[in-house]
């Protein structure tokens, strides 16, 4: 996809553009609020990675210019403010997610991924049933079944499992799981994610021969083929 | 501090008002004495001229003369009402009045005082009197009743009380005025100094501009305060600064170690790459949690922040949880009342997760480990006990400081500023926490101020 990039520190816009290219997607990058005001509104963009503190024009009023004007693309912010007020606030402006400056490339592939996913699904009317291979889960009667077999599933577990069939074959990481899943935004002391996904994973993945839920080191996880 | 100030100027006031009392009382009593004697003095002589005028109608006309002098005197409408007179002979035969019973006076005479027995209906009266022996032997005694002077003298008595009085109300009156205006302009200053200490830096308490001692010191209180939100500020910036500086290189580190384990290689250099991953995700999360615990520190004491259910905030933390404490064979135990408190889900969260995860990695296998929240008298009580080694009460306070790790627990993961984290959440909340013991193990009670 064609992603604008919208960044001042050469640095981190040349390491961003650099992942997003060997993920595949064009990248336009501007260097500061007012190229990037003047690019997003002028191109067809499929998502926007916005810097939080440029020079000119900050991205926030960026951000609620674009809203204003009622374009709708996709916006992750990216700012080097881990408090949760600047996220809250970065959230009200319209962004569609928010990361925290620095990050690991894995999570900002992720997020990405997610709010492009979230915004075409909006486009169309929400499913009922969600897949991923031979596994389906039907959000009317509440069941997972896989090759047929219904499994048992705890009310966390399902919305767990809900959440990443909506990102099947995309990367989830931990911290997107505890916002979307458990709806806290916080630093997990341990991976005590990793221990609901092996429960799940006990669930949907036990005695068949093609694992589904897979574990993507130093990112997150995967459902899929 | 608040409580005390009341009762510092009230003893100011007093005090103030016990020394102007006795001043008064000090002066009252001098100024009595001084009145008194003068009267005193003014009478003797009035007796004393009396005495010698009488003893020269002696000399020159003898007993009889003095006689009808004194009878003219007495009885005639010329003479002082306040006069007193008496004669007697040689061997104290009443010629005239009464004397005294006393021993005869010398020639030169002496003062005597005594009461006079008054007449039916009438007040004793206090008389001081001069008496002397006549050359032809007579005794006379010349005197003056004191009861003008007793009235004025009384009428003074009653006058300084009733000064007393109004000067005690007035003292008192302007007393409490005084300690009032002090207490409220203290008080403005103590109330702007606590909510500051609370955390509210942009505070500052309000000038009246009259340049009075206290707006001075309100002045200088303000300038202060100015300084310190710059310091703070300063490093704040500081900690952006340097969290921003470091984090980046590091995550290009990170990121730089991603890729090169993504190459093929062999087993023991990715082996290697992993630990290294994993010492810089530890040394970025210790970054982040430094960064959050100084914001949470710098930041003020919401006082409008929304009403929350912790209950359901706890039964999500204990749920998160299940697994990783079923995985070692503890039970969590869930004990809550309905409570809600103001502050932020998140933080909260945090308070409670991290005092779950320092539980459970504490206690022993097939222990319980149990959390608790109930409404106490003075606030919202959320307890998290486990069974494990408990902390020495020697070592409690020092838990709290950054990377401070005790050294039984060297060996279990973390960073050392869980609790850190723990403390500034329950302080931005207004709260307060304690270690307690179990007996064996370690209970942690959090006091939370009820919505």
């Amino acid at each position: 996809m064609r992603v604008l990039l919208v960044e001042d520190d050469a640095h981190t816009a040349a390491f961003i553009a650099k992942g997003l290219r060997e993920d595949g997607h064009a990248v336009d990058h501007a260097a500061d609020g007012k190229q990037g005001l003047f690019l997003a509104s002028t191109e067809p963009f499929d998502a926007v990675v916005l810097d939080r503190m440029l020079p000119g024009l900050d991205g926030l009023t960026l951000l609620r210019t674009l809203r204003g004007a009622g374009n709708a693309t996709p916006i992750l912010l990216l700012t080097a403010l881990g408090d949760t007020d600047h996220r809250v606030e970065g959230l009200r402006a319209g962004a569609d997610d928010y990361l925290v400056k620095p990050f690991a490339y894995a999570e900002l592939s992720a997020r990405l991924d997610g709010i492009v996913r979230r915004n075409r699904r909006e486009d169309g009317r929400e499913s009922t049933r969600l897949h991923a291979g031979d596994l389906e889960l039907d959000l009317l009667s509440r069941e997972a079944r896989r090759d047929g077999r219904r499994i048992e599933l705890q009310p966390r577990e399902f919305r767990l499992l809900q959440y990443l069939l909506r990102h099947a074959g995309q990367v989830v990481t931990r911290t997107m799981l505890l916002e979307a899943v458990w709806d806290y935004h916080f630093d997990p002391q341990t991976n005590v994610i990793d221990v609901h996904i092996s429960r799940l994973r006990q669930k949907i993945d036990h005695g068949f021969a093609k694992p589904l839920l897979h574990t993507v080191r130093g990112a997150g996880y995967r459902l899929g083929e | 501090m608040s409580r005390a100030l009341p009762s510092t100027s009230t003893r100011l006031a007093l005090l103030v008002m016990g020394f102007f009392l006795a001043s008064f009382v000090l002066i009252g009593a001098g100024v009595y004495v001084a009145v008194s004697t003068l009267l005193l003095h003014d009478a003797r002589e009035l007796a004393r001229a009396d005495a010698i005028a009488l003893v020269d109608t002696y000399r020159d006309g003898g007993r009889t003369a003095l006689l009808a002098e004194l009878q003219q005197r007495i009885h005639g409408d010329e003479g002082d009402p306040d006069a007193v007179y008496a004669l007697a002979d040689a061997e104290g035969r009443a010629l005239l009045g009464r004397l005294p019973d006393m021993r005869a006076p010398g020639p030169r005479g002496r003062w005597v005082e005594f009461v006079e027995l008054a007449a039916e209906g009438a007040q004793a009266q206090r008389v001081i009197a001069f008496e002397r022996r006549l050359p032809g032997g007579e005794t006379l005694l010349v005197g003056q009743r004191l009861q003008s002077q007793d009235r004025l003298l009384a009428l003074m008595q009653q006058a300084a009380l009733l000064a007393l009085l109004i000067a005690a109300t007035l003292g008192a009156l302007v007393g409490w005025l005084t300690s009032r205006w002090v207490a409220r302009r203290l008080r403005s200053l103590d109330a702007t100094a606590a909510r500051v200490g609370a955390g509210e830096l942009g505070l500052r308490v309000p000038l009246d501009r009259s340049g009075d001692a206290f707006d001075r010191v309100a002045q200088r209180f303000n300038a202060m305060l100015d300084r310190i939100e710059d310091l703070l500020g300063g490093v704040r910036h500081a900690t952006d600064h340097i969290a921003h500086d470091l984090r980046t290189p590091l995550t290009r580190l990170r990121n730089r170690l991603e890729d090169l384990r993504q190459q093929p290689s062999g087993d023991a250099a990715r082996h290697e790459l992993e630990r290294a991953l994993a010492d810089t995700d530890q040394l970025l999360q210790a970054f982040a949690a430094l960064l959050r615990l100084a914001r949470i520190e710098a930041q003020a004491t919401d006082a409008d922040a929304p009403e929350l259910d912790l209950c359901a905030l706890i039964d999500d933390a204990a749920e998160l949880y299940a697994p990783v404490a079923a995985e070692c064979g503890i039970r969590i135990a869930v004990a809550t009342n309905e409570a809600s408190v103001r502050g932020d889900r998140d933080q909260l969260f945090q308070l409670v997760v991290n005092l779950l995860d320092n539980a459970l990695k504490h206690a022993p296998p097939g222990s319980e480990v149990e959390l608790a929240l109930d409404i106490a008298p003075d606030g919202v009580r959320l307890q998290v006990a486990d069974h494990g080694p408990g902390i020495p009460e020697a070592e409690r306070e020092r838990v709290f400081d950054r990377f401070q790790r005790l050294e039984a627990h060297r060996g279990t993961p973390g960073i050392g500023l869980g609790l850190s984290l723990v403390r500034a959440i329950v302080r931005h909340h207004g709260g307060r926490i304690q270690l307690l013991d179990n007996a064996p193990g370690l209970r942690v009670q959090v006091m939370l101020p009820s919505p």
